[in-house]
C-alpha cells in the first residue's frame, strides 16, 4: 500500500523486547514540513520509535513507513530519503570532519566538491579550521555539528533527530532551530525526540508526548504556550 | 580497603564463567601435558635404559678378543632421560640419544626425536613448561588487561581515588588478588607433578632433585608476578580495555613468538659452525702432524722405540719388558684426544657464543629468561647435554687407554693373534650417567637468573612509579 | 560497486593515519625480509660447506696419492679413503627450510660398513634447531595469520565502540557491503605484502620457475583467505573487540601450538621407532663378531650374494681385506631388514601426519611448504636411500681390485663413482595439501556467512 501523503507513517507499531515491551502499538503520520517533537522520560520508547524507523530494529508487529515505504522490507531504500542525527554523533577519529563529511556524503550518493562540503560545515557551525583537523580532538559539540552538515547535505525529505542538541550551547542550538525551520519550510519532514519542552514548542509544528511506551497525547503547539505543555506534560508523568 | 580491593578482584574473577571455562582449559593442559610427559619420557628412559644393560651385557660378556679389537667393539653411551625432564623436554628431542664410543674415534650422538619425526615436532611440544611459559602469560593477560581501564571506563577509578586509595596500592591490591587466582590454577599441576614424581622414585627422592623441582616452580612463580604486574601496569598507562588488551597481546607474541626465534637465528647467522667434515679433516691433519696410532711406520713412534731401547738399555723391541704396540697405540690415543678435546670445545665454544645472543635477549623478555632456566632445572639445556657428551667422552678415553695398557703389559710385541677372555673385558665398569648437582645447573644460568631478578626489581619500581602517573581522567 | 570503493577508499584513509597498523605492517614487512634473508644464507652455508666437502676428499685423494705413489691394495684406499653422498638442497629450500637444518646433508662414507655411517649426525646446536627456523615459511604460517588478527579483530565491532554505525546505517547501504569492503580492503594489504614477500623470496633465492609459483602463490592466497574466513567468523558472532582479539589469538594458538603438539604426542605413541637403537647395537654385534667366525662360513655367507666373486682365491692369511669387507658388508645384511623398518616407520609417521593435517591448517600448509621445497622428511629418507646405493655403487667398484688383487693405483682415483643427490619436490601431496586447504576455507567461509546471515546486526 503506498501512502504517499505522509513523509513518516508508523501503524500499529509494536516492539517487544524480551523482558520489556517497549512499544505498544503506536499510529502516528506525519507530512512533509511538519516538525513533530516528541516529548518523554528515559526508556519512555523515544529511541525504539526512531531506531524503528531507521530499520536499525525490527518491529514485532505493525509496521513503519518512510516517504510511503515499509522501512522493514525496504532498508536501503528508505535510506535515501531519511537523514539521521544522533544524541551523541560519533565520527573516524583519525579522519577530519570534512574527509567523516565526504565519506558520508559520497555513500549518500553526492559527489561535492571539497567547497561546497566545506560549506555545509560552516553552515552547520564548525570554524573552517577546524573542519581540516581530525575528529580525535573534537568536542562533542563540534561533532554534533558535522552530525548536522551530514544529514543537511544529505537533502533527505525525513530528518530523524535523536536529542541532537545535546551538546550544544545555547547559542548553536538557537541556530539549529532556525536551521530546522528553514528545512521544514523547504518540505522536509522533521521527526525529532527531546527533553527539551521549551525547544519543542518553539519548534515543533505538534509535539507528542509518550509514556511507558504509549503516545498519550498529541498537541497542536498553535494552541497552547510553554508553561501549559509543561504542566500537561508533568501531569502524564505523574498519572 | 588495600586487602577489600584485592578480595574483590579475586571474588568477581571467580564469578567470570569465560575466564573460569579458560583457566579450567589450561588446568586441563596442564595435567593433560603432565601425564604426556611423564609417559613419553618413561618410554624413552626405559628404551635407553633396556639397550644401555643390553650392550653393557655384551661387553662383559664378549668373546674371547685381542684387547685392540676389543677397543674397536667399544660400547654405547645412552643419554638417561633425567627424573625432572619430563616437566621440560628442552633440547632432549633435539640431541642425539646414543654416543658409539670406540678407539681412535669420537663419533656423534645420534638418533634424535627431532631426525625421526617429520617437521610437525617444530611447531613444538606439549610439556608442562610449554603451558607454563606461554599458556600461563595469555591466561594471565586475559585476567589483568582490564585492572585499570575497566575501572577507567565505568568510572570507579575516580570514586576509588576519593576515598583516599593511591593509584599505586590499588595497583598492589589488584596484583595481590590476580596472584591468587593464578596460584589457584597453577597448583593443582605442580602438587600433581611434584606427587607424581615422589610416586615415580618412591621415598628414596634424592635431595637434590627437590632443590631442582622447587627451584623450578619458584622460577615460574616469579615469571608468573613478572607478567602480573606487568599486565597491571600496562592497564594502568591505557584509557580503554581494548588498546590495553592490544598492547598486551603484542607484547606476549613479541615475547613467545618471535624474540626467542630471531634471537636464536641471528647467535647462529652471527657465529658460523664448521662441519663435522671438516672439523674431522683438521684433527686428523693435526694428528697426522703427531703420533698416528695405526701407523707403526710413522717416524715419531721410531723415535718413541728409540726412547724405550734407550731407557730398558735393550737392542731389539722384542726384548722390551712392555709391548711397545700397546705404548705407541696410548701415546696416539692420547695426542688425538687432545687435539679433538681442543676442536670439539671450540665447537660447543661456538654453540655456547650462538646461545649466549639468546641468554642476553631475556634482559629484553622474560620469557627466555624463564625458558633457559627451567631447561636448566629439568637437565635437558644445553650445558647438561655438554655434560653428557664430555662424560661420554672421558669414559671413551679411559676405555680405549685401559685397553691399551692390557695390551702393553698382557701382549707381546707384534702380537695380533691373542685373545684375552671375557673375564678381562668385567674389569672395566660400565657407563653410567649422573646428572650433575643443582648448583652446578645454576651456575650454567647465572646470566638468565640475573635477568629474571632484574625482570621483577623493574616491574617493581619503574612499573609502579609509571602506575602512579597514571591518566585519571 | 561505486560505494564499495568508496568504502575501501576511506578505509585506506583511516589505515593510513592508524600507526598502530602501520607498525604492525613494517614490522610484518621486516619479518618477512629478514625470513627470505636467513633463509637464502642458510640454503647457502649449506650449499658451500657441500662445496667444502668437494675439497676435503681432494685433500685426502692427495694424502693417500702421496702415500701410495706405487699404488696399494684397495683395502687400505677403502679404509682410509673417505668420500661424501651429498644432500643438495632444492632450489625452493631456501623459503622453506623444513627439516633441513636438523637432518644432515651429507655423510661421510668409507667402504667399512653402512649402518655405522649412515645415521652420524652433523655439528648442530640443538638451541638453535629447538628455536627452528625464521624463513619465510615461519613468517607465512605463523606471524601472517596474528597480521591478519591485528588488522580484523575489530573489523566490526570498532564501529560499534566508536559508536560510528549507526549513522554508517543511516545511508543506503548495507552491512555486507561494510563488512566486504573491509575485508576486501584488508585481505588487500595483507595478500599483497604476501605475495611482494613471496616473489621476492623467489628472485632472492634464484628458484627453479616452474608450475611452483603458481602453487606457492596459491597456497598463500588462500591461507590467507581461511584466517580471514575466521576473523570473518568471529566477527560475525559481534562480540566486543577484546572477546573478539581473545578468541582469535586462542584459534591461532589452539591451530598451530596446542594441535600440532597434540599431534606430535598422538604421532609417537601411535607410531613409535624402536628399531634405531636395536640397529646400532645389532650391527655392531654381528660385524665385531665376524672377526672371531671361520672365514670360510663368511666367505660361503658373501659368496652366495655376490657369487660372481665365488671362484676366487682361498683365503690361508691371518687377514686379508676382502675378508674384512665381506664381514662388513654381512653387518648391513644381518640388520638390512630393520634398516628398511626403520625408513618406512619414519615414513609412516609422515604419513600419519599427513593424514592428520586436516585438523590444522598452519601443519597442512607448513607440510605443502616442505613438500614443495623437498626439505621434509621423505627427502631425507630418500637421501638415506641414495646414500645407500652410493655406498652399493662404492663396494662394487671396489670389489673388483679385491677379489682379484688388483693393486689400486693413483689413477684409479679417478674411475671412483661420486655422489650427488638433490631433494625432488613433493608436488603430488603438495597439490593433495592445497585441495584440503581450499576445503577448510570454503567450511570456515560457508559457517561464517552462514552465522553472519543469522545472527541479526545490532547496531550498538
Amino acid at each position: 500500500m503506498i501512502h504517499m501523503e505522509f513523509a513518516l507513517e508508523a501503524r500499529q507499531l509494536k516492539k517487544q523486547y524480551q523482558d520489556k515491551l517497549a512499544l505498544k502499538g503506536l499510529n502516528l503520520q506525519i507530512e512533509p514540513g511538519e516538525i513533530f517533537c516528541l516529548l518523554g522520560q528515559n526508556g519512555a520508547g523515544k529511541s525504539t520509535t526512531i531506531n524503528l524507523f531507521l530499520g536499525f530494529i525490527t518491529p514485532t508487529s505493525g509496521a513503519a513507513y518512510i516517504n510511503g515505504l515499509e522501512v522493514a522490507t525496504n532498508q536501503l531504500k528508505v535510506k535515501e530519503y531519511l537523514a539521521y542525527i544522533p544524541e551523541n554523533v560519533m565520527l573516524y577519529p583519525n579522519l577530519t570532519g570534512l574527509e567523516n563529511l565526504a565519506l558520508f556524503s559520497s555513500l549518500a550518493g553526492f559527489d561535492y566538491s571539497p567547497e561546497s562540503l566545506m560549506q555545509y560545515l560552516i553552515e552547520a557551525g564548525l570554524p573552517s579550521e577546524a573542519a581540516t583537523r581530525k575528529v580525535g580532538a573534537y568536542s562533542k559539540g563540534m561533532r554534533q555539528k558535522v552530525g548536522i552538515a551530514i544529514a543537511v547535505a544529505k537533502r533527505a525529505k525525513v530528518l530523524l533527530l535523536d536529542e541532537p542538541t545535546s551538546g550544544l550551547d545555547p547559542k548553536a542550538s538557537n541556530e539549529f532551530s532556525d536551521l530546522l525551520l528553514k528545512l521544514s519550510s523547504q518540505g522536509t519532514a522533521i521527526f525529532m525526540a527531546t527533553h527539551d519542552i521549551f525547544r519543542a514548542k518553539e519548534v515543533g509544528t505538534r509535539v507528542g508526548i509518550m509514556h511507558e511506551g504509549e503516545l498519550v497525547d498529541v498537541l497542536s503547539t498553535a494552541d497552547l504556550n510553554a508553561n501549559e505543555l509543561e504542566n500537561l506534560y508533568l501531569n502524564y508523568m505523574h498519572a | 580497603m588495600v586487602k577489600s580491593i584485592a578480595q574483590k578482584e579475586f571474588i568477581s574473577t571467580l564469578r567470570d564463567r569465560r575466564f573460569v571455562v579458560l583457566s579450567m582449559l589450561v588446568l586441563l593442559l596442564l595435567l593433560a601435558a603432565t601425564v604426556v610427559g611423564l609417559y613419553s619420557s618413561h618410554t624413552l628412559q626405559q628404551e635407553r635404559q633396556v639397550a644401555q644393560e643390553e650392550v653393557n651385557h655384551q661387553f662383559h660378556n664378549s668373546a674371547d678378543r685381542h684387547p685392540h679389537r676389543m677397543a674397536h667393539y667399544g660400547s654405547f653411551a645412552f643419554r638417561p632421560k633425567s627424573s625432572l625432564s619430563f616437566l621440560d623436554f628442552g633440547l632432549d628431542s633435539f640431541t642425539g640419544a646414543s654416543v658409539f664410543m670406540e678407539a681412535h674415534k669420537q663419533n656423534s650422538a645420534n638418533f634424535s626425536q627431532a631426525q625421526q619425526s617429520s617437521s610437525l615436532i617444530r611447531f613444538g611440544e606439549m610439556t608442562v613448561a610449554f603451558v607454563l611459559q606461554m599458556l600461563l602469560p595469555l591466561l594471565i593477560i586475559f585476567l589483568c588487561f582490564g585492572a585499570f581501564t575497566q575501572e577507567k571506563e565505568t568510572g570507579t577509578l575516580k570514586i576509588l581515588l576519593s576515598q583516599g586509595v593511591s593509584p599505586r596500592q590499588i595497583a598492589w591490591a589488584k596484583i595481590a588478588g590476580y596472584s591468587k587466582t593464578v596460584a589457584l590454577v597453577v597448583t593443582p599441576a605442580l602438587l600433581l607433578a611434584g606427587g607424581l614424581l615422589f610416586g615415580q622414585n618412591g621415598l628414596d627422592l634424592q635431595p637434590d632433585m627437590l632443590w631442582r623441582l622447587l627451584l623450578f616452580m619458584a622460577f615460574y612463580l616469579v615469571y608468573f608476578f613478572i607478567f602480573i604486574v606487568l599486565s597491571v601496569v600496562v592497564s594502568a598507562l591505557h584509557q580503554r580495555s581494548s588498546t590495553s588488551l592490544v598492547t598486551l597481546l603484542g607484547i606476549w607474541i613479541l615475547c613467545c613468538v618471535i624474540i626467542p626465534k630471531a634471537s636464536a637465528n641471528l647467535g647462529n647467522t652471527l657465529y658460523t659452525t664448521p662441519t663435522k667434515a671438516q672439523m674431522d679433516a683438521d684433527v686428523h691433519e693435526e694428528v697426522a702432524k703427531g703420533i698416528d696410532g695405526h701407523n707403526s711406520q710413522d717416524a715419531r713412534a721410531e723415535a718413541l722405540k728409540k726412547d724405550l731401547l734407550r731407557k730398558y738399555g735393550v737392542d731389539s723391541v722384542s726384548q722390551l719388558p712392555v709391548n711397545v704396540d700397546g705404548i705407541i697405540m696410548a701415546v696416539g690415543e692420547e695426542q688425538s684426544t687432545k687435539v679433538y678435546r681442543e676442536h670439539f670445545e671450540k665447537l660447543t665454544g661456538t654453540f655456547q657464543k650462538q646461545n649466549r645472543i639468546s641468554e642476553l635477549a631475556a634482559f629484553l623478555n622474560p620469557y627466555l629468561a624463564v625458558r633457559h632456566l627451567s631447561m636448566g632445572m629439568a637437565s635437558s639445556d644445553f650445558p647438561h647435554y655438554l655434560h653428557f657428551q664430555n662424560k661420554a667422552e672421558e669414559y671413551r678415553y679411559h676405555l680405549a687407554q685401559g685397553l691399551n695398557h692390557i695390551q702393553a703389559t698382557r701382549l707381546k710385541y707384534h702380537d695380533k693373534t691373542t685373545r684375552l677372555s671375557s673375564d678381562t673385558w668385567k674389569e672395566f665398569k660400565p657407563f653410567t650417567y649422573e646428572t650433575p648437582p643443582v648448583h652446578w645447573a645454576l651456575r650454567h644460568h647465572l646470566l638468565s637468573l640475573t635477568a629474571l631478578v632484574l625482570w621483577l626489581c623493574l616491574v617493581c619500581t619503574v612499573g609502579m612509579r609509571l602506575v602512579h602517573k597514571t591518566q585519571i581522567v | 560497486m561505486k560505494k564499495f570503493w568508496i568504502l575501501i577508499k576511506y578505509e585506506w584513509l583511516n589505515f593510513r593515519a592508524d600507526k598502530g597498523l602501520l607498525i604492525l605492517v613494517t614490522l610484518t614487512l621486516l619479518a618477512g625480509l629478514y625470513g627470505i634473508y636467513y633463509g637464502t644464507t642458510e640454503v647457502q652455508r649449506q650449499q658451500q660447506n657441500i662445496a667444502g666437502l668437494e675439497k676435503l676428499t681432494e685433500h685426502n685423494v692427495e694424502e693417500l696419492k702421496a702415500k701410495y705413489p706405487e699404488g696399494t691394495d684397495a683395502g687400505d684406499i677403502g679404509y682410509y679413503h673417505s668420500t661424501f653422498a651429498v644432500h643438495h638442497p632444492d632450489s625452493w629450500a631456501s623459503l622453506a627450510l623444513g627439516q633441513r637444518d636438523v637432518n644432515p646433508y651429507y655423510i661421510k662414507l668409507r667402504l667399512l660398513n653402512l649402518q655405522s655411517q649412515l645415521y652420524d649426525t652433523e655439528n648442530i646446536n640443538p638451541q638453535k634447531v629447538l628455536a627452528g627456523n625464521f624463513d619465510l615459511s615461519f613468517v607465512l604460517v605463523y606471524l601472517f595469520p596474528l597480521l591478519i588478527i591485528g588488522l580484523c579483530f575489530n573489523i566490526l565491532s570498532i564501529e560499534k565502540e566508536q559508536g560510528t554505525l549507526p549513522l554508517l546505517l543511516s545511508q543506503p547501504i548495507s552491512l555486507p557491503l561494510i563488512v566486504g569492503a573491509k575485508l576486501t580492503f584488508r585481505m588487500l594489504v595483507v595478500l599483497g605484502l604476501g605475495l611482494l614477500l613471496s616473489i621476492l623470496a623467489m628472485i632472492w633465492g634464484k628458484v627453479l620457475p616452474d608450475g611452483r609459483v603458481a602453487l606457492w602463490l596459491g597456497v598463500v592466497m588462500l591461507y590467507c583467505f581461511f584466517w580471514f574466513a575466521v576473523a570473518f567468523l568471529v566477527a560475525a558472532l559481534q562480540k566486543n573487540s577484546a572477546f573478539n582479539a581473545v578468541t582469535l589469538l586462542g584459534v591461532w594458538l589452539l591451530l598451530t601450538i596446542v594441535i600440532p603438539a597434540l599431534l606430535n604426542v598422538y604421532v609417537s605413541i601411535k607410531q613409535p621407532i624402536p628399531q634405531a637403537l636395536a640397529l646400532t647395537i645389532q650391527q655392531r654385534e654381528v660385524v665385531h663378531g665376524g672377526w672371531d667366525k671361520p672365514k670360510r662360513e663368511t666367505m660361503d655367507k658373501f659368496f652366495a650374494l655376490y657369487p660372481q666373486w665365488r671362484d676366487t682365491t682361498e683365503i690361508k692369511e691371518r687377514f686379508v681385506w676382502r675378508w674384512y669387507y665381506a664381514f662388513h658388508h654381512l653387518g648391513d645384511v644381518a640388520v638390512q631388514d630393520l634398516a628398511t623398518q626403520y625408513k618406512q616407520t619414519l615414513l609412516a609417521r609422515h604419513e600419519l601426519v599427513q593424514k592428520l593435517n586436516v585438523l590444522s591448517v598452519p601443519v597442512n600448509v607448513q607440510g605443502i611448504f616442505n613438500a614443495m621445497a623437498g626439505s621434509d622428511l621423505p627427502s631425507y629418507v630418500q637421501f638415506l636411500q641414495s646414500a645407500t646405493r652410493y655406498h652399493d655403487s662404492l663396494r662394487e667398484f671396489y670389489y673388483p681390485f679385491l677379489f682379484r688383487q688388483i693393486t689400486f693405483t693413483p689413477a684409479d682415483f679417478a674411475r671412483e663413482p661420486r655422489h650427488s643427490f638433490s631433494s625432488a619436490p613433493d608436488v603430488d601431496s603438495a597439490v593433495n595439501g592445497f585441495v584440503k586447504l581450499l576445503g577448510s576455507v570454503v567450511v570456515v567461509f560457508g559457517a561464517g556467512l552462514l552465522l553472519f546471515r543469522w545472527k541479526t546486526a545490532s547496531v550498538k
